[in-house]
């Protein structure tokens, strides 16, 4: 019996199929045009941005498969930008934006929205939001562990327009760059948002040439409303009731201990309701505006419902969000800074809302991934007398969990980006930057132990050539390791754990909050990233897998027999009879606890 | 009587297809079947029937043929099937990993998806072996190379019976001292082992991807080698006058001993001549920009050719491998006859990327297969004649196609199975055009500006449907569209890229001379390499590229250089190309901020004659013997059913004009002219399809 898909819409189904298609052509091309045309390395190497496009309401129609953190957040500050401006919005006008006060990730998140107007009438806004390398501020790259108010973190941009009826603003343009460092990149960033956003524009205005506004409409309509049942008949599969799920952020340098995040669903038919609580906010910079906090639970509902593209706003309809009194750390106000958000406590929010919905459906779980725990870099060029900055998203590339099926990818994290960042070549940050990069690579033992193994976490160490650096840390992961699920379990929990390393005269220094430094030639900067999650009990993977895990340096001979129980001998090869011993008791123990 | 054949042996996975020339332009096409475990049977069997048709002997055939060309998907099925040999890496202290890291990526289009796997590894970590040393990014050495610890890298490889070895140090594209040295010991102590380093493979900037070309090359390599040994020989044996060459991903033609060397050269050289094809076909026409579209059962490949020149694509993820070395630039999509139509989880309809192969195949094959398809859906809509039998044996049953249609489209849907059929036919034709998007608009040229050309078997059906759908004004179908490739192999030239990167900016007074000397040193090697081949100096044609960016950019734009020598006054003119070029492909240009310049390359190509094409008898009249009945056929979503007459290609003279709607059945293939359009057959034995009034 074939299930008959109703289309009350009565939009005809092939149009709506090659809508579809031309949509996401359209978006596609503006991501080509930032990846290609970008000018700081978080752009064109990384692809730390994000581009979408809304319709009139303005409602989200189509979002890339980028980074995760952006995206839920475009939603709410698309309304916040197109409310502030009202009616005073016209053809040839170009939006800008990064202020969390109305729903912008962080302050380094730059959003630009290009309102597309066809015959007079506003249809379509393309939207392009990216990570400019700094914005101002005291610390170079913008993240300031020292920051007690958003003030002191850098330059916020309430929406403002940089082109007003097709004429740029340069007054405005100007005002923004003179506070940034490294301007000429910044700019560069700029033109390829902008860039993009025209490519976008083109797009579309070719597809209302074909079909028309009605139609095109319709289509939209349909298309949200298709997304909106699948999301639906996903939560009907769940059996009503309250599910709760709860993380621990690590204390990464406040000084004000560990902090609890705690995610409700209650799930009523095929509707879900989420309430976040969380502590008061601080005067730290791990405070979470609504906007982000938005992006931090739609990827835990993703990671639930595990949709295939295309994603609009109608996979939200359903879902309902109370962020928790304002005031607290994921539904924070000004002046709560909060740089380090879309990492922290960013991924710890995802990880609490992933854990209610694994209550809730316990045949969809996977284990978590690991957090972010990176470094920024920052001086001056002693070739070209140019100052740099830049985050090194090499520097956060950490294990992806397992699932219930396969080992956790290899060097795919962190949970905040889900695999859509890029590390960018190795010989690209040399040329890029007055740097030696003496490592990049996976690390031993960095893997959550399990039945099937999280992904190693990386290791990037670096030395600065002919000046003194600046590296700044930012993150967590360092005290508290990835969860495992389903029994998974870590019993060398240390060596799993994220940590900034100074290697200077001869001694090592390891950092497990985030702090600022310098290092000149001859010192080094390591920094190291968790791995992700194991799945299910370590002492039931089979012998043959860890063996080669052993063989390829990706597990100790040490590691094998205290958390997967198997006893190697010399050459490599593995002692049945000691292992099957060593298991045996692991179990017992196991099942006592 | 020297000289009177050339002769084309395209090795697929499925048929072997056999291509020998008559120097008077006469094309004659054999099929075998492959027989992957040993080529050299499927290329008896068609050396066999072509004696036969000729009356002639097979040695006498092939000694008589000025150039034997083998195109084989060797490297790629080893590849796809990951049966190369077993290769250990030897890589910088710290960087072993960046083959396994892949940059930290997931692929487009799995980003929630929890079960999709990651990347197979063609080396296990454990062959990957660090050694320490280091050069900087300007060349200079950092660290010595350490010889102890590749002596012992070559220790442990013995121990574990490693029979290639790859070679990739970081910046030994500035300085190659640590990779040569690695490289005479690796010979020393293990010879008879294959052995590549990085700066030789793919000498450009960027470690990952040059590691990862030179370890998927050293990992096909040897299976390359043992397949040409056999083949070389098999032909030498049969009075061969000329090394037979290979063809290659970058569209040209390679010697076996190149070929042994460099088999990542090959993994795509299957659709790689089409271009080729492509521009030699529209010669007549006096076109030169050329789009050419090639559908066959489970995939969809287009190539692009601008100004007569055919289009490189560099740096790139192939079956998941990164891949460096330039190859003809060919979008491939899962977009064919035996594309399946279902709807998707939001309950859209979608057609693709999933096949129904050629077994079950589509529904209406017969075979078991129940899930509908385009080829159904094209016999539903009446372009395929029903009860027409394919390749000798499959009948056609139109019953079953509209089962398909009905229960599993239109039914769920609630439209009618005409309408559906309609609709998957305009979806497939959609992300056709999309892949065309792909290599058109979005490497910046404008796809109206080209004439479409139609290969493979299935493509006729849909081409008018996509020229629409693009805009484009012109299409060629040649009688023999379903061999185009082979045939753009017989066409085509010895061809050798050389690589080289020179990161400077381009200020005035910047050092173009040091630029001119590297060009000239690539271009003495090239000439060198193909005057042993057996060339005169008059048949090297050498071009130009280079790559750019603005300072702080990471991705970079191509541009062609003229021939001539880069002096002072040169800058300007290079700069404002660049310029031009970034604004084509993105919408703005930044004069005013400096450029650079990452990597160079030059194409040096030995020129090979090219034969006639044939000479069709002139009768437009025919027109009136070659009709052959009417078909219903739908061409739109409107229900209503047009009496359609079809034309047996094979009794159509040159110049004779068909006016849409109308179908011309070929043998191996069926065209079908939607209305508005008109096809005339020009001598050369192409149809030259335009529109005869606004659609």
């Amino acid at each position: 019996m074939t299930q008959r898909h109703p289309n009350p819409s009565g939009v005809d189904p092939i149009t709506l199929a090659v809508v579809r298609g031309a949509l996401e052509t359209a978006q596609r091309e503006m991501t080509l045009t930032l990846e290609k045309t970008g000018r700081s390395s978080v752009f064109n190497l990384a692809h730390d941005y994000s581009n979408a496009l809304f319709d009139h309401l303005p409602e989200m129609v189509l979002q890339g498969q980028d980074i995760p953190i952006h995206l839920g957040s475009l939603i709410p500050a698309m309304k916040a930008v197109a409310g502030y401006f009202g009616d005073d919005i016209h053809e040839g006008d170009v939006l800008y934006h990064n202020d969390p006060a109305y729903q912008g990730s962080h302050i380094l998140d730059c959003c630009m929205y290009k309102p597309v107007f066809y015959q007079g009438e506003l249809v379509f806004w393309t939207v392009c939001k990216g990570h400019l390398t700094d914005i101002g501020g005291p610390v170079p790259a913008g993240y300031n562990p020292d920051a007690r108010e958003i003030y002191a973190e850098g330059l916020r941009i309430p929406p403002v327009k940089l082109w007003d009826r097709g004429r740029r603003r340069d007054d405005v343009v100007n005002l923004l760059m003179c506070n940034m460092r490294a301007r000429r990149d910044q700019e560069g960033d700029l033109n390829a948002q902008y860039g993009a956003c025209r490519v976008g524009e083109r797009n579309v205005l070719a597809l209302l040439d074909k079909y028309g506004v009605e139609t095109v409409r319709a289509a939209i309509a349909e298309l949200k409303d298709m997304a909106d049942r699948h999301m639906r008949s996903l939560i009907r599969s769940i059996p009503d009731g309250h599910y709760q799920g709860k993380a621990v952020l690590e204390d990464a340098g406040h000084g004000y201990g560990e902090l609890t995040i705690q995610a409700d669903i209650t799930v009523r038919d095929d509707t879900v309701h989420i309430a976040i609580e969380s502590p008061p906010q601080l005067p730290y910079f791990i405070n979470s505006y609504a906007g982000n906090s938005m992006s931090g639970i739609y990827l835990g509902l993703m990671m639930f419902a595990q949709v295939p593209p295309p994603y609009n706003e109608g996979l939200y309809r359903c879902v309902t969000v109370d962020l928790g009194k304002p005031g607290t750390l994921c539904n924070a106000t000004e002046p709560a800074p909060h740089v380090n958000c879309t990492t922290t406590p960013m991924e710890t929010l995802t990880d609490a809302v992933r854990m209610a919905f694994e209550a809730a459906a316990p045949e969809r779980v996977t284990a978590s991934w690991g957090h972010a725990s990176g470094i920024n870099i920052a001086g001056i060029n002693p070739i070209t007398g140019e100052q740099y900055v830049t985050m090194v998203l090499a520097s956060i590339i950490s294990g992806a969990g397992a699932t219930r099926h396969m080992d956790g990818w290899h060097a795919c994290g962190p949970l905040c980006c889900f695999g859509a960042l890029s590390s960018g070549d190795v010989e690209l940050l040399e040329y890029a930057y007055p740097i030696i990069i003496h490592r990049y690579g996976l690390l031993t033992d960095s893997a959550g132990a399990g039945r099937f193994r999280g992904g190693s976490g990386t290791v990037w160490e670096v030395e600065p050539i002919g000046h003194e650096m600046t590296v700044i840390s930012f993150g967590e992961g360092r005290q508290i390791g990835t969860m495992g699920a389903a029994g998974a379990q870590d019993r060398l929990r240390e060596r799993k754990l994220g940590r900034l390393e100074i290697m200077a005269d001869g001694k090592s220094t390891v950092h497990r909050q985030n702090v600022i430094t310098h290092i000149r030639p001859g010192q080094r900067a390591r920094n190291v990233n968790p791995g992700g999650g194991g799945y299910g009990l370590p002492w039931q993977r089979p012998l043959d897998e860890v063996c080669d895990d052993v063989k390829n340096g990706l597990v100790s001979a040490e590691a094998a027999q205290l958390e997967y129980g198997v006893v190697l001998k010399s050459d490599l090869s593995v002692d049945r009879e000691a292992s099957e011993r060593c298991r045996c008791e692991m179990n017992r123990q196991g099942d006592k606890a | 009587m020297k000289n009177q054949f050339r002769l084309g042996v395209d090795a697929g996975g499925t048929f072997t297809d056999f291509v020998l020339v008559e120097q008077d332009g006469t094309i004659r096409l054999f099929k075998s079947p492959s027989t992957p475990e040993d080529g050299t049977r499927a290329i008896a069997a068609g050396l066999a029937q072509m004696s036969e048709a000729l009356d002639r002997s097979v040695s006498d055939i092939v000694s008589n043929c000025d150039l034997c060309i083998n195109g084989t998907t060797v490297a790629l099925n080893a590849l796809i099937e990951l049966k190369g040999v077993k290769v250990g890496l030897i890589c910088s202290a710290g960087h072993e990993d960046s083959i396994e890291i892949r940059l930290g990526h997931k692929e487009e289009g799995y980003r929630y998806d929890a079960s999709y796997p990651s990347a197979p590894q063609l080396v296990p970590r454990h062959l990957r072996r660090p050694v320490a040393g280091r050069i900087l990014a300007d060349g200079s050495e950092y660290a010595p190379l350490d010889e102890e610890a590749v002596l012992a890298a070559i220790e442990y490889f013995r121990e574990q019976k490693v029979e290639s070895v790859a070679i990739s140090l970081l910046w030994s594209v500035s300085n190659a001292a640590h990779e040569q040295r690695v490289k005479a010991l690796v010979e020393q102590h293990l010879p008879g082992v294959f052995v590549c380093s990085g700066s030789e493979v793919y000498p450009q900037i960027r470690e990952y991807t040059r590691t990862s070309t030179t370890v998927v090359n050293a990992y096909l390599s040897p299976v390359m080698g043992r397949y040409v040994n056999r083949i070389d020989e098999y032909f030498r044996s049969l009075g061969a006058r000329s090394p037979v060459r290979y063809y290659q991903s970058n569209g040209g033609l390679a010697i076996g001993n190149v070929m042994k060397e460099r088999a990542v050269n090959a993994i795509n050289s299957g659709p790689a001549s089409a271009p080729q094809a492509g521009l030699y076909l529209a010669g007549p026409f006096g076109i030169d920009n050329v789009i050419t579209v090639d559908m066959g059962g489970t995939s969809f490949d287009i190539t692009l050719a601008k100004g007569g020149q055919t289009n490189l694509n560099r740096d790139i993820d192939f079956l998941r491998q990164r891949i460096g070395v330039p190859m003809i630039h060919v979008e491939t999509l899962g977009a064919g006859g035996g594309s399946i139509a279902r709807l998707n989880d939001f309950g859209m309809l979608e057609v693709g990327p999933h096949s129904a192969g050629a077994n079950p195949g589509p529904a209406c094959y017969g075979k078991g297969g129940d899930q509908p398809t385009v080829t159904d859906a094209n016999l539903l809509l009446g372009y395929l004649k029903p009860d027409a039998v394919l390749g000798g044996s499959i009948r056609l049953d139109l019953p079953r196609a509209q089962q398909a249609i009905a229960s599993q489209v239109a039914e769920p849907l609630g439209i009618s199975i005409e309408r559906a059929a309609y609709g998957i036919s305009t979806l497939v034709n959609l992300n056709m055009a999309n892949g065309i998007r792909r290599i058109s608009i979005e490497q910046g040229y404008d796809p109206r500006d080209f004439a479409l050309i139609c290969a493979g078997g299935a493509t006729g059906m849909h081409i008018t449907a996509l020229a629409e759908e693009l805009g484009a004004q012109q299409v060629l179908v040649p009688k023999f569209a379903s061999c185009l490739c082979a045939f753009g192999q017989v066409i085509s030239d010895v061809k050798y890229n050389y690589l080289a990167s020179m990161p400077m900016r381009l200020l005035p007074g910047c050092a173009l001379e040091e630029l001119e000397a590297r060009f000239a040193e690539m271009e003495a090697r090239g000439r060198h390499n193909l005057m042993l081949d057996g060339f005169e100096p008059e048949q090297i044609h050498i071009r130009r590229s280079v790559e750019m960016r603005y300072v702080g950019q990471i991705h970079e734009c191509t541009v062609e250089l003229p021939g001539t020598p880069l002096q002072e006054g040169s800058l300007a003119t290079v700069l404002a190309a660049f310029h031009q070029r970034h604004e084509a492909l993105f919408t703005y240009a930044e004069p005013q901020n400096p450029v650079e310049l990452v990597n160079l390359e030059c194409t040096v190509s030995g020129l090979v004659s090219k034969p006639q094409l044939p000479s069709l008898p002139h009768n437009p009249d025919a027109v009136e013997d070659a009709h052959d009945g009417f078909r219903p056929m739908l061409f739109d979503d409107s229900a209503r059913w047009v009496e359609t007459p079809v034309y047996a290609g094979e009794r159509l003279a040159a110049g004779c004009r068909i006016v849409g709607p109308a179908v011309i059945e070929e043998a191996t293939t069926t065209v079908v002219l939607r209305p508005g359009w008109q096809a005339s057959l020009h001598e050369s034995g192409t149809y030259h399809l335009t529109r005869w009034h606004a659609v």
